[in-house]
């Protein structure tokens, strides 16, 4: 059988062609071509994204406060070695994402919904757009923070969020949005030029590996520490992004070694950065973490400026801005393939805005109405910043269980299911997790119910 | 066109495509089409204790979510 007649004969069982599959397609020409002359690096360097994104997307506005607060409260000690193993955990959720969206080419919300039944993907998709509106709201809360360093006000913190969403949608190519995001992702490296700016005690930071001091206070104030730091690394929009932009990216089995790799440096990065934020909040620890209070102004930033110098300080408020605005666009992308998968109609960037009308407007839309809580005059902004990563992790267990479930679903995944460690530790991770957020919950409810002292 | 297990067609893909089209089609595994990712997966049998388990903790969830929801407010007063 000659080429052309391969084709043909392939065209003859084939379905129409769209505007999707031929922009994914180019995306996947060159992976081929990479792959084919083993172009090791340019092989790569086209399949990375997903990971990196997901993990640096998630050191956000209201992670890198919670870092920070941290060691502003606490010093550096526990939390320098707790968040590379909440990385690690992390890795374990969103290399199951990135297999299963590379093995079935569909989101989450979608395999949830179609696999499991409709109850189960609506509220998969509804806990995801509680959680990312709060945490949408937060991240405004970060750009504020920021730009009020600079003596800039809520209105351009809004304007810049939302022309960020609008610019990066407007190319209608999953390639495009993936690069300027990822770009713009890299500069949450600043956290970590923000703690060399604060001249670190190395002695110190090598010295707090053993996981001590633990941290004092109340059995309550180490809860709310451990479910926001937890919420800080894994939330229900990773799991969500990753599985539909590895599908919407075009990944395939054969990628999945690299995606791997891009899941990992993600972790890396974003675990190095995370400490960063750590360390440069612990040079606050000695003022009893007082900048905080201050956090709907430009307290952080500005108590940094005074301790550390004023590079340190500006750095930080950079560092808040650059998180806030990526966030924005990673957790609208997530809520917007989530909508879209559980209607069941066009989610993919690779679509125009006419073939994909929900998707695009779930994704601006659930931005603008985060924008708009920001600007109400005397909105409780720093308790919805931090309370946004606890209810992520209230809600983050379901996600995992579903996650798992995927990930061993052999109808679906083939040879690529779950291995026996990666169930152990999937399982691991989802009791820690749950364990953590309920306890908070919980007891915080109790106290505030006084049926329980402080 | 390429498929997760090579396919006799896919094998005899070219290293030259005559035409846009015929690039599609061969750079994309079957399964990635829009239209085929259009059509529904399978619904999978779950265990009676399963869907119990699952609603079990969608309750729980729910309960500890409203728990924390209350105690925000309780802090804005």
């Amino acid at each position: 059988m000659s080429s052309t007649e391969a084709a043909s004969a392939l065209e003859l069982v084939l379905p129409p062609l769209t505007h999707e599959d031929s922009a994914r397609s180019m995306d996947r020409s060159r992976v081929h071509q990479a792959r084919r002359h083993h172009n090791r690096r340019r092989l790569l360097w086209l399949l990375i994204g997903p990971g990196i994104l997901a993990m640096l997307g998630e050191n956000d506005g209201p992670s890198m406060i919670a870092y920070a607060s941290d060691g502003a409260q606490y010093g550096l000690g526990f939390f320098v070695p707790f968040i590379p193993v909440l990385f690690a955990m992390a890795y374990v959720c969103q290399e199951m994402t990135m297999r299963v969206g590379a093995v079935t080419h569909r989101g989450y919300g979608e395999l949830v919904l179609q696999r499991y039944g409709k109850a189960w993907g609506w509220f998969a998709a509804g806990d995801l757009t509680v959680t990312n509106l709060v945490t949408l709201v937060a991240e405004f809360v970060s750009i504020r923070v920021g730009m009020a360093y600079f003596h800039l006000g809520a209105g351009v913190a809004v304007a810049l969020g939302m022309a960020l969403v609008l610019f990066t949608l407007s190319g209608g190519r999953y390639w495009r949005w993936e690069r300027i995001v990822l770009g713009m992702a890299l500069f949450n490296g600043l956290f970590l030029a923000a703690a060399i700016l604060v001249k670190p005690d190395i002695g110190a930071v090598a010295n707090s590996l053993d996981f001590t001091p633990f941290p004092g206070g109340s059995f309550n104030t180490l809860l709310l520490l451990l479910a926001s730091t937890i919420g800080a690394t894994v939330t229900p929009w990773m799991i969500f992004f990753q599985q539909s932009a590895s599908a919407d990216k075009g990944m395939t089995p054969d990628d999945v070694k690299h995606g791997r790799y891009d899941t990992a440096a993600g972790a890396v990065l974003a675990g190095v950065f995370g400490i960063g934020a750590l360390i440069a909040g612990a040079a606050l620890v000695t003022h009893s973490g007082a900048g905080i209070q201050g956090f709907a102004g430009a307290g952080f930033p500005q108590a940094l400026g005074h301790v550390a110098g004023g590079a340190a300080g500006t750095v930080f408020a950079l560092g808040l801005i650059e998180a806030g605005a990526v966030a924005i666009l990673t957790i609208s992308a997530s809520t917007a393939y989530a909508a879209a998968e559980c209607v069941g109609v066009s989610h993919s960037f690779n679509s125009s805005p006419q073939e994909a009308r929900l998707f695009y407007a779930a994704n601006v839309a659930l931005a603008l109405v985060a924008a708009g809580v920001i600007l109400i005059p005397g909105a409780p902004l720093l308790k919805i910043a931090l309370n946004a990563n606890v209810l992520a992790t209230v809600l983050l267990p379901v996600s995992l269980v579903f996650v798992v479930m995927l990930a061993n679903d052999r109808g679906l995944m083939g040879s690529w299911v779950n291995k026996r460690s990666t169930n152990v530790i999937g399982i691991a991770v989802i009791t820690f997790v749950g364990l953590c957020g309920s306890a908070y919950g919980i007891d915080s409810f109790l106290l505030a119910t006084h049926v329980i002292g402080r | 066109m390429r498929a997760s297990p090579p396919n006799e067609l896919a094998e005899l893909a070219p290293p030259q495509r005559e035409d846009t089209r015929d690039e599609i089609i061969m750079d994309l595994e079957r399964d990635q089409f829009v239209a085929e990712t259009s059509r529904p997966v399978a619904q999978a049998p779950l265990s009676a204790p399963a869907i119990a388990a699952l609603w079990a903790l969608r309750v729980f969830v729910i309960v500890v979510s409203v728990m924390v929801v209350y105690t925000f407010i309780d802090q804005l007063h």
